[in-house]
C-alpha cells in the first residue's frame, strides 16, 4: 500500500493534525527529516490556501489530502471542492531589498514552490481544485 | 505565550506552540497590544518555536512596521537552525535583526 488518505473539515485548526500526517508518511516512504519538514511547511502552505481562497473561511467545505509513493517521488495531493482559485497569477513575493518594498502575502505560494520539486494547480470551472506537490525521495 | 517587561522598558515575548495560521493569531493580537500600548521596543524570543508557516512571519512583519512607526524595532532570538533557514529562504534574516540571546538583543536597544 503506497497511498494514505485524510479528509478534513476546512478549520485551520486542523493544520497541525494534517501537515504531521504528511511529515510522517513522508519519513515512512524514505524521505529524511529534513526533507519531510519541507514537507509539513509545503502542506501547511497548501491547505491554509484552501480554507482561505476556495472555502473564503467557510469551515463546513471538506479538504482531502492523498499522500502516494509513485516511483521515486512523493506526491502530495489535495482537493476541495470549494470555489476555483489560480495561485499560479499571484507573483513571487520580493526576499530582497528594503522591509518598507516587502508585501505582506505571497510567502506561502513561494515556499511550496522552493520547499517541493513540483507544484501544480488545477481548478474546475465552477468549483473544486486540486494542488499536487512532489518531492523526489533520493536513493 | 509570556510577556515580560525588562526595566529599560523593553518588552519581550516568548510564543509556545507552533507558529502557524492558528498559533500566529494570539501572538499577532499581544504584538498589537504591546504596540498600541506604547511599548514599541519589543523582542521577539523564539527559543520555545519549532515550526513557523508564513502566517507566522507575515504578522512579524507587520508588526515591525508598526513598532517602526512608533520609533521602536521589533527584534529577534533564541532561533532554531531550522528557523533560521526559513528566515533565510523568505530574505527575512535581511530585514530583522537576529540576536543569540536575548540578552543580546536587549542590549542592542542601548
Amino acid at each position: 500500500m503506497n497511498e494514505y488518505s485524510l479528509a478534513i473539515s476546512s478549520r485551520y485548526e486542523n493544520l497541525a493534525q494534517v501537515t504531521q500526517f504528511a511529515r510522517a508518511i513522508a519519513l515512512d516512504f524514505g524521505l529524511n527529516d529534513r526533507e519531510a519538514d519541507d514537507v509539513e511547511l509545503a502542506v501547511d502552505e497548501a491547505v491554509t490556501n484552501v480554507i482561505e481562497h476556495a472555502y473564503r473561511g467557510n469551515p463546513s467545505g471538506i479538504i482531502h489530502i492523498t499522500c502516494a509513493l509513485r516511483k521515486n517521488e512523493f506526491v502530495v495531493e489535495i482537493r476541495d471542492d470549494g470555489k476555483p482559485f489560480d495561485p499560479g497569477k499571484y507573483r513571487s513575493p520580493r526576499t530582497s531589498g528594503p522591509i518598507s518594498e516587502r508585501a505582506i502575502g505571497g510567502l506561502g505560494l513561494f515556499f511550496m514552490r522552493k520547499l517541493m520539486d513540483k507544484v501544480e494547480f488545477r481548478h474546475g470551472r465552477t468549483h473544486g481544485n486540486l494542488t499536487v506537490m512532489v518531492k523526489k525521495v533520493k536513493a | 505565550m509570556i510577556t515580560e517587561m525588562l526595566p529599560n522598558k523593553i518588552c519581550v515575548i516568548t510564543p509556545a506552540g507552533r507558529l502557524d495560521a492558528v498559533g500566529a493569531r494570539p501572538l499577532g493580537d499581544e504584538l498589537q497590544n504591546q504596540i498600541n500600548q506604547g511599548n514599541a521596543r519589543l523582542i521577539l524570543d523564539l527559543s520555545g518555536t519549532r515550526y513557523i508557516s508564513s502566517n507566522g512571519l507575515r504578522i512579524m512583519l507587520r508588526a515591525r512596521k508598526d513598532a517602526e512607526g512608533r520609533g521602536g524595532s521589533l527584534k529577534l532570538c533564541g532561533l532554531s537552525s531550522r528557523l533560521l533557514e526559513i528566515f533565510e529562504m523568505a530574505g527575512f534574516d535581511r530585514i530583522f535583526e537576529i540576536y543569540p540571546t536575548r540578552e543580546k538583543a536587549s542590549k542592542s536597544f542601548e
